[in-house]
């Protein structure tokens, strides 16, 4: 799993200046892991895009007083829904993994439907490829890393 | 689960009075869902606990090291709380999604088959009941065995103190790296 990137933080610094900070971090770490995210042959890619999505919805919530209202509202709905599309590719994907990992391990006799049932979780884990697909180009199109850093140069603004 | 609004946050504050505020919100989250989760068959208060492990240890994650030591040390104790939980959700997950394909093809042969028992030898999906009945008994065994996991790891956290030794660590606060 990706581990996230280290923040040393000041327990006595302004709180929108460590907002700032860290939500640049984040962004740069959930751009960073969008490489090759849509080839299923590698499932650990979009799950460590998810988590690092995560992570930068977490910290977007709890630094939000220090972003402008506005701009907050809708970078945390892409951030969002950008999330829940991983989610939609990520959960198929555990699925699979668990019902070959069953398959693997136990007899003959309790195999019988497993493929089936791995045959359906291909469908919606290629539907959530899709789905994934589709918000990549949301973010790229609405340009969600710049207005992530405008959000972080609005803390930055508000602390000077 | 909608998040517990934290009161009183100011951003022109120190992160550590503000993260304070924060990380003492959502302890309280993650500890109001015992002992209602301690029950296997509320599984929305388990789910709920899990989003709230998920929220405490990433605020931890991101200023734990604000605080005093002890604050480290639960970032690792949420996280462990977090993954069983995740555990126990994916067969939560699971378990329904299985026997909804399992009913979807036993409709299927329902629906192929006459009023003679002997029907049963031609429906397109009688070889497939045996590996999906012996998963569904699988995930029903897994998830009684991870819900006995969590219950002994929060009796262990409760023995050890987590919740007021983070609590007091809450209260302390870590050098500036200025200084």
């Amino acid at each position: 799993m990706a581990k996230a990137g280290e923040i040393e933080v000041d327990p006595y610094e302004p709180f929108a200046l460590a907002a700032a900070r860290i939500v640049r971090l984040r962004a740069d770490e959930l751009f960073d892991h969008s490489e090759n995210v849509l080839d299923t042959s590698d499932i650990e890619r979009v799950h460590d895009m998810r988590v690092a999505s995560r992570r930068l919805r977490a910290v977007l919530e709890i630094f939000q007083p220090a972003f402008p209202a506005g701009d907050f509202k809708t970078v945390l709905r892409d951030v969002k829904g950008l999330a829940d599309a991983l989610g939609e590719r990520r959960d198929p994907d555990v699925h699979i993994e668990d019902m070959e990992a069953f398959e693997a391990a136990v007899q003959a006799a309790s195999r019988p439907g497993i493929d089936a049932l791995v045959a359906r979780l291909r469908e919606r884990q290629a539907r959530g490829n899709d789905t994934l697909a589709a918000a990549l180009e949301h973010a790229r199109e609405s340009d969600l890393q710049r207005r992530l850093y405008s959000l972080a140069d609005g803390a930055e603004e508000l602390a000077a | 689960m909608k998040a517990r609004r934290v009161k009183g946050l100011d951003p022109m504050a120190s992160l550590g009075d503000n993260a304070e505020k924060i990380v003492r919100v959502r302890l309280d989250e993650l500890t109001s869902f015992m002992p209602k989760a301690a029950d296997p068959a509320k599984v929305v208060a388990l789910h709920d606990m899990r989003i709230a492990a998920k929220r405490l240890r990433y605020v931890l994650e991101v200023t734990g090291s604000c605080f005093g030591p002890y604050a480290a040390t639960a970032v690792k104790l949420v996280k462990d709380l977090q993954d069983l939980l995740g555990e126990i959700h994916d067969c939560d997950v699971q378990l329904p999604e299985v026997a909804e394909f399992l009913e979807e093809l036993m409709a299927e042969d329902a629906a192929s088959a006459g009023a003679s028992p002997k029907d049963l030898a031609r429906t397109p999906n009688r070889r497939t009941y045996a590996g999906l009945t012996a998963l569904q008994v699988h995930l029903r065994a897994r998830r009684r065995a991870l819900f006995e996991d969590f219950l002994e790891l929060w009796r262990d956290y409760e023995r050890k103190g987590f919740a007021a030794r983070l609590a007091f660590a809450l209260s302390e606060r870590s050098q500036s790296p200025e200084q």
